[in-house]
């Protein structure tokens, strides 16, 4: 019974340490500029698991609000972080977390980067510190997608984040403040729920899969940092490359710095089929 | 080679390369409405090269053309918001026409 508890107990706590930070908007991939919603929780992006206070501290210390967060265009920064909103974010349980507004105009790459404050775990008694990146293009313009921004945690897309068919690849580099991580480990994860963003929620869980190991995917980086995934499912998919960052303490205790990047990807017999539906409605 | 064949070999080279060039550049664009009664639009290349003095349009409905222009150095250009319905047009020479409806010009 003892083992049994303990074996539970196990998967649980591998299930958990499988945290992403989310940076959601519907559309990678505009046709034209508009204004677009942003959403940022910590979560469990497969299995919707539990989400967490963005910014929570160890023994009820004052949460700590995000960083950075900014946007690049053709190199050029603007920060963003006074357009973050704090709301509460409903996944398995309630959790404080942001939206923000921008005005995507400008053609070309939008690389959006979220640095959040360090994060407790309480079940692997350790700060987590996610450096998110996303991608929103415009027209199809390429600009910003393939550049490094020396992040303390970073992969640097070595192939486009959008634009992907589903059963194609998605290629990347880790690096850690601008140094590659030889055989960086990595995490990836489909995210698995839809999101209301009219009321900050997850809803539909999209596929169910047989045992732990198709939750969370896990890799390794070859001896310069570069892997390639090969996307099998249409969606959103986080890469997370787990405690890279050289920040190994944070008030005291063990700090993981993660880099994390949202690539999306289309499934090309959707889109035919809409296309037909379109035709046939005109 | 005489004087003929080498004036031939030319015209072909000339044609291969602009033929190369053509292809490769698709050309693209994206308009936005500013809030304030103007759209702006911009127009550019899939390569990312820029369409400054490219020729750009305003159409109405019925064909008439509302604005005749190029588009400036950062290839953009604003311009009053059109009553009804109408067609932004950045043509980058023929069969290289980028339409896009006021229907889908957002804010």
């Amino acid at each position: 019974m003892k083992f049994k508890n303990l074996l539970c107990i196990g998967l649980l706590s591998s299930t958990l340490f499988a945290q992403s930070q989310l940076m959601y908007t519907p559309e990678m991939t505009l046709n034209t500029g508009k204004s677009i919603n942003l959403v940022h929780v910590q979560m469990h992006p497969y299995t919707n698991l539990k989400t967490y206070d963005m910014g929570t501290q160890h023994k009820g210390d004052q949460r700590l609000e995000p960083e950075e967060f900014y946007v690049m265009h053709k190199t050029i920064k603007t920060d963003l972080k006074d357009t973050l909103k704090p709301i509460v974010f409903t996944g398995k349980n309630e959790a404080k977390s942001y939206t923000s507004k921008y005005k995507a105009k400008k053609m070309g790459d939008h690389l959006f980067v979220m640095k959040p404050a360090p994060s407790f775990s309480e079940v692997e008694g350790i700060y987590l510190q996610m450096i998110t990146k996303m991608f929103v293009n415009v027209a199809g313009k390429p600009t910003d997608w393939d550049k490094e921004l020396g992040l303390e945690a970073e992969i640097i897309p070595l192939s486009k984040p959008y634009g992907i068919w589903a059963g194609s690849s998605f290629s990347g580099m880790v690096k850690a403040s601008g140094i590659p991580v030889p055989f960086a480990h990595i995490e990836v994860e489909l995210l698995n729920y839809d999101i209301d963003m009219e009321n900050n929620k997850t809803t539909n869980m999209k596929t169910n899969a047989p045992q732990q190991s198709f939750k969370v995917i896990e890799f390794k980086a070859n001896e310069r940092g570069e892997f390639t995934f090969h996307i099998p499912k249409e969606g959103l998919w986080s890469f997370n490359a787990k405690g890279i960052g050289h920040n190994k303490k944070f008030k005291g205790r063990e700090l993981s710095q993660d880099a994390v990047i949202w690539v999306q990807s289309k499934n090309i017999k959707e889109i035919e089929k809409l296309n037909k539906e379109k035709k046939e409605t005109k | 080679m005489n004087l003929k064949e080498r004036h031939k070999m030319k015209s072909f080279l000339i044609t291969l390369i602009f033929t190369i060039t053509a292809f490769a550049h698709t050309p693209i664009m994206s308009c936005m409405d500013e809030g304030d009664d103007t759209v702006t639009c911009e127009g550019g290349f899939s390569d990312g090269s820029s369409a400054g003095g490219v020729k750009f349009r305003v159409i109405s409905n019925e064909k008439k053309v509302i604005l005749d222009t190029k588009l400036n150095t950062e290839s953009e250009v604003n311009f009053k918001k059109p009553e009804g319905e109408y067609s932004a047009v950045f043509d980058a020479g023929p069969q290289h026409e980028v339409y896009i409806k006021s229907k889908d010009i957002f804010e």
